[in-house]
């Protein structure tokens, strides 16, 4: 039997201690902007001294907020469109990379996954002056292509990774089955992958949603993003409905993140 | 066929009527960049035959398979169904059915979903479909198991619902992949019986893929045992064990004792031989040999025997170890290791010198000594 030595408790602490500080890191300031989105003060203030739902209600106030609600539809829209094209596009990289062994296939993937090390500002500016350079005038359409951008690597590396996983005997089955390219991608690969998939779409989902940089350079009046909003009320005037609507944004990612686990886990199974 | 499967009872075998087709391959050349994996390979299939190719790994067996199923592209030569070139058709239009070595079922549909999908890519009305799905299962004995998921089955199991699947689409031409490698070694002998009684039954021509001697043997009704690339005898299984084309084929299938020695002389059908062990046999074949000429002669283990008689090569016997009915000798001459099979009455004889000369009768193969690996 292995005995625990002092060293082995001391190292064991350790671990537990920077796993608190890490936990204290990441949620600590979830939990702050949580709680004072609740403040009953007129500003952005913790501990509050008091509790109101008031803020909330300002928030989705139709005419108070009216501004904010033109952001939040944008910023969803742009989200499920970035979504979208992202995870298309990247499944069907994913799978062409996942098939090929050639070296053009591994330059490719380090080709799409850039935009992950690429710095956002910079990517942002450089979309900009790209979009202007080509006479496009600030639209969803450019912002959807530019968060898309950003949001390819996450799901070229989920959907990468379920690609990997698929044995080739079974499209080859399907094909000497009689079934055409578009059959097999419906009824074999798609549902196989779907794990993957699903995980892809939910990343671009959230990484479109709460990206700054990009949208900085490439929304504008009419096209005005949430975070851009939200930024711009805390500039100005610390509006405590910020709070509130980090509070809405948080509870949103959390109820996508649940039911992304029950679908993907619920493909698993369909796949067992 | 699937429609009316015949119970096996009322319709033996021999009256089965051919209703398969026939596969000729002809002259198949398929390279992998700078390793050419399948050399100029020749090979006809009869209908409703079942041909096993057999062979070490790395032999072009599965390459020569995958060809003939459309996944590789030959670079030279042709691959045709009753005489029709397929090799320009992908592999869902060229009427094969494929069982793979690994079932290849599709995990996310139960057994009656794997068995339908080649029948709804055919556009099949859904009345037909299932009706073929039920007679598909039910001729493998699967029809319990509709709804259940492969993961579900155990490996048997998986191996009948991807057999009903390959035939559901009725092929002309059924493609095995080592299609019991993954099988444990009681399973196996069932399966292939009944995998044999199936493909009989439908009349389908069959190619087995293998590196299993014995599977071959019991399963094929000719085999082509195939080497670097080539097939060097194509024969029905006694004759390929009782006549090897080539010193590779004596080696691989079965067991082999390689005696070299040198030509004495012509004698009748065939030559008298000095074997370097020590002793004259006559050996019979067709093959010409100059007087004089380095020879091996590949005796099985049941041809050679112990011997009183003084034309017999003196050895030494090591041990003697009973396998059922038989009797296995364990003999060393020289540097040579012999292997005797002979029957098992009375005691076994001690272990020491004992004298080893050819079985009346038998009749080994003979080879040129280079020939020999």
């Amino acid at each position: 039997m292995h005995r625990f030595t002092g060293a082995d408790r001391a190292l064991a602490l350790l671990i537990l201690a920077l796993a608190g500080v890490g936990f204290l890191i990441l949620v600590g300031p979830v939990v702050v902007v949580l709680v004072t989105s609740f403040t009953s003060s007129r500003a952005l203030q913790f501990p509050p001294p008091g509790f109101t739902l008031q803020w909330y209600r300002d928030l989705f106030d139709a005419e108070r907020s009216a501004q904010i609600h033109v952001a939040a539809g944008n910023s969803l829209l742009v989200a499920v469109l970035t979504a979208v094209v992202a995870t298309s596009l990247s499944t069907a990289a994913a799978l062409a990379i996942a098939r090929s062994r050639a070296t053009w296939s591994k330059v490719a993937e380090g080709a799409f996954m850039a935009p992950l090390v690429l710095p956002g500002i910079a990517f942002g500016l450089a979309a900009l002056m790209f979009f202007s350079w080509l006479r496009q005038p600030p639209s969803l359409a450019l912002l959807v292509a530019g968060h898309a951008m950003i949001a390819a690597p996450f799901a070229l590396r989920t959907v990468g990774a379920s690609a990997a996983g698929l044995d080739p005997a079974l499209l080859e089955s399907s094909a000497a089955l009689g079934a055409g390219p578009w059959r097999t991608f419906r009824r074999v690969t798609l549902p196989l992958i779907m794990p993957g998939v699903a995980a892809g779409a939910f990343l671009a989902f959230v990484s479109s949603l709460d990206n700054v940089p990009v949208s900085l350079f490439l929304s504008s009046a009419q096209t005005d993003m949430l975070p851009i909003r939200l930024w711009g009320m805390m500039e100005t005037a610390l509006d405590v409905r910020v709070a509130a609507a980090s509070g809405v944004l948080v509870a949103l990612a959390f109820v996508l993140l649940l039911a992304m686990d029950r679908a993907v886990g619920l493909a698993r199974r369909m796949s067992g | 066929m699937l429609d009316h499967p015949q119970p096996e009872e009322t319709k033996p075998d021999r009256d089965a009527r051919p209703r398969g087709h026939r596969l000729d391959i002809d002259g198949v050349r398929v390279r992998y960049g700078q390793t050419v994996a399948v050399r100029d390979v020749t090979l006809s299939v009869e209908p409703g035959e079942m041909v096993a190719l057999l062979g070490p790994s790395g032999c072009g067996k599965t390459t020569l398979l995958r060809t003939v199923a459309g996944f590789i592209r030959a670079e030279a030569g042709r691959v045709l169904v009753d005489g029709a070139a397929i090799d320009r058709l992908p592999p869902g239009r060229r009427g094969v059915g494929i069982v793979f070595q690994s079932y290849a079922l599709f995990p996310h549909m139960s057994a009656a979903e794997n068995v339908a999908y080649g029948l709804e890519a055919r556009r099949l009305p859904k009345a037909v479909v299932v009706r073929k799905v039920e007679a598909a299962l039910a001729a493998v004995r699967m029809e319990g198991f509709a709804e259940r998921r492969p993961r579900a089955l155990s490996g048997g199991q998986q191996q009948r619902v991807a057999l009903a699947r390959a035939l559901a689409i009725e092929p002309s031409i059924l493609l095995l992949d080592e299609p019991f490698a993954a099988l444990d070694r009681a399973l196996r002998l069932d399966l292939q019986l009944e995998i044999k009684r199936i493909q009989r039954r439908f009349g389908v021509t069959a190619v087995l893929v293998t590196h299993d001697q014995d599977e071959a043997m019991s399963m094929s009704d000719r085999m082509a045992v195939m080497n670097a690339g080539r097939v060097e005898q194509v024969a029905p299984p006694a004759e390929v064990y009782d006549r090897p084309a080539t010193a590779f084929v004596a080696g691989f299938v079965g067991t082999t004792n390689r005696l070299p020695g040198r030509i004495e002389a012509r004698d009748g059908a065939g030559y008298r031989i000095r074997l370097d062990a020590g002793a004259t046999v006559a050996v019979e074949s067709a093959r010409g040999f100059d007087t004089g000429a380095r020879v091996v002669v590949c005796a099985r283990p049941e041809q050679l025997a112990l011997t009183e008689a003084a034309e017999g090569f003196p050895a030494r016997l090591r041990q003697s170890l009973p396998l059922g009915p038989a009797l296995i000798h364990d003999i060393e001459c020289g540097a040579l290791e012999l292997k005797l099979h002979a029957a098992r009455h009375g005691a076994p004889p001690a272990p020491g010198p004992v004298r080893i000369g050819l079985l009346p009768g038998a009749t080994p193969a003979l080879f040129p000594e280079g020939e020999t690996t």
